[in-house]
């Protein structure tokens, strides 16, 4: 076929499903069922012009004007821009659940570096008490020489909304970069967990040295469990996207990260605004002296049974679409 | 101005999609833009802290400093391209947008995702992009998605008639001319062009320029001769 009769025989379509696309690009509301068969079938017709314009007439300007379509056709009819919309209860009720559940195993080694990295803490801090000089700095150890922790100062010296902001936004860039530093095969959540055990470890090992190790374990009782479940979902997350870079298995690798990546963040989003409610528990309830160590204690597991409730929630398979 | 790469990839039914790949030069000058904007934009919250919110609330201030610059920081970019289906406006202002690696439209899973790892793509993004043909950069890839030129398309010339032999070089030259032709001010250089390509009609096809007088104006003549219709 010459040019200038495909250009005359194929125009009258690709007339029309511009003028679709105008129509479509006003139209606020979504197309109903005939004219989306309409404009499927004009949009396979136009694909196919492109693609035979693209090899036997390229760079002409029936070539460009069909690639324009094709283009912009492809992008409003297909692709995940109009995927199913559940709302903010199916995606904590649902997605959450069923992508927490699926990363569990992930989750388990989390948990089990960051035991062990807290007892290596431990141990560390017992032998060398001198670490929690190293750590914790002058000040805070010369507190706890005086049985003060220096815990004290989060609502004494700065007023609460601005330590819960603090903690709250530090909480969720240390949670962030957990899950994004995955990309880099998995060794920034690696690091995020290895050092929060680490740390947490040596300083109950420098607490019970000067014996405040109970006054500590009374300061995070109310917000410390769900903190550190947090943290270490979020890092096994980011460890989720590492693995599907590293080993992909027998899918090509693209299709691994992408689809690890999209369960990743469905467990990461289901973190997010407990960090919020946590930091409010670490600034108004954790220190203050009122509160007995029961409530506390009560408090703390409380968040944590219900997070745990909420993220095992039994939850039938995604139907196949 | 360099032209636009287009890589092939396979759409809907296996049939062939070009995707017009935006390179890393423009997309560093759109990120260069976006991050601009998000100074300016840290920069007038800072103001607006201090002239509307000092006064009031001075308990407040460094709560509101410290949360709008985390919802900046993380909020920009993914807040965009979630609102105006994948442009920020570094990206509108260079004509570029977000796509699936399908070339359809992405979800908002996708937006996110690519801009979670922003922070590690400033330090590998554009070594990434530059040795990728699709010039993907860690964020892109996590998501799945591109970034690709989205400029609107403008009416061109196409030739209703076209003497026979001639190729795409020849037709895509014509054409490629006739729409500039409106636009050059070396009206003889022009018309001299005009000239050579009717002498190429009258020697492949001399029928096509039965009853076209090319003495007035031979950009006009040639039009007539190739039956030009915008579209």
């Amino acid at each position: 076929m010459d040019y200038a009769r495909f250009v005359r025989l194929r125009r009258p379509v690709w007339d029309v499903f511009e003028r679709r696309l105008a129509a479509s690009r006003r139209r606020r509301r979504d197309e109903g069922y005939e004219e989306l068969e309409e404009m499927a079938l004009r949009y396979r017709q136009v694909l196919h012009d492109h693609a035979l314009a693209a090899s036997r007439f390229p760079g002409t300007a029936a070539a460009g004007r069909l690639r324009s379509l094709a283009l912009e056709g492809t992008r409003r009819l297909t692709g995940e821009g109009r995927e199913r919309r559940g709302g903010l209860l199916h995606f904590f009720l649902r997605t959450f659940p069923r992508a927490f559940q699926r990363q569990l195993g992930v989750t388990g080694l989390a948990l089990a570096l960051f035991l062990l990295a807290s007892l290596w803490g431990l141990v560390l801090a017992a032998a060398r008490p001198a670490l929690g000089l190293t750590i914790l700095g002058p000040q805070a150890v010369q507190g706890l020489a005086e049985g003060r922790l220096w815990t004290n100062s989060l609502v004494t010296t700065v007023p609460p909304a601005l330590s819960s902001s603090g903690i709250a936004t530090n909480n969720l860039s240390v949670a962030l970069m957990a899950w994004s530093g995955g990309v880099l095969a998995g060794l920034v959540p690696l690091y995020v967990i290895l050092l929060n055990g680490l740390m947490l470890g040596a300083i109950v090992g420098v607490t019970l040295h000067y014996s405040m190790a109970g006054e500590l374990l009374e300061f995070i009782s109310a917000h410390g469990p769900l903190e550190i479940t947090l943290v270490l979902v979020s890092a096994a997350a980011g460890l989720s996207l590492g693995r599907a870079l590293v080993a992909a298995g027998d899918r090509p690798r693209a299709l691994a990260v992408r689809d690890a990546g999209r369960e990743a963040l469905a467990v990461l989003l289901g973190c997010l605004p407990w960090f919020v409610v946590l930091a409010l528990v670490e600034v108004l309830v954790s220190p203050s002296p009122e509160l007995p160590v029961v409530l506390k204690l009560t408090v703390g597991l409380a968040l944590e049974s219900l997070f745990l409730a909420l993220a095992l929630r039994p939850v039938p398979a995604e139907p196949n679409p | 101005m360099a032209a636009i790469r287009h890589e092939s990839i396979l759409g809907l039914d296996n049939i062939r999609l070009d995707l017009p790949v935006a390179s890393v030069g423009s997309r560093s000058l759109a990120a260069l833009l976006d991050y601009l904007i998000l100074m300016a934009l840290a920069l007038g919250w800072i103001l607006l802290i201090v002239i509307a919110i000092a006064p009031l609330l001075p308990a407040w201030v460094p709560v509101f400093a410290i949360v709008g610059w985390f919802l900046l920081e993380w909020g920009y970019f993914a807040g965009f391209e979630i609102a105006t289906g994948g442009r920020t406006v570094g990206k509108m202002a260079l004509a570029l947008r977000v796509v699936t690696a399908e070339g359809g439209s992405p979800g908002t899973g996708a937006l996110l995702s690519r801009n979670l790892v922003r922070s590690l793509d400033l330090l590998f993004g554009v070594p990434l992009m530059a040795l990728d043909p699709l010039s993907r950069r860690l964020g892109d890839r996590l998501a799945g998605t591109l970034v690709v030129h989205d400029r609107g398309r403008e009416a061109a010339p196409v030739l209703g008639r076209v003497p026979p032999g001639w190729g795409p070089r020849e037709l895509a030259a014509v054409e490629s001319f006739l729409a500039r032709a409106r636009t050059l001010e070396d009206t003889a250089g022009t018309w001299a062009m005009a000239d050579r390509i009717l002498d190429r009609i009258r020697r492949d096809a001399p029928e096509l320029l039965a009853g076209v007088d090319a003495r007035r104006d031979p950009v006009a003549a040639l039009r007539q001769a190739l039956q030009v219709e915008e579209g």
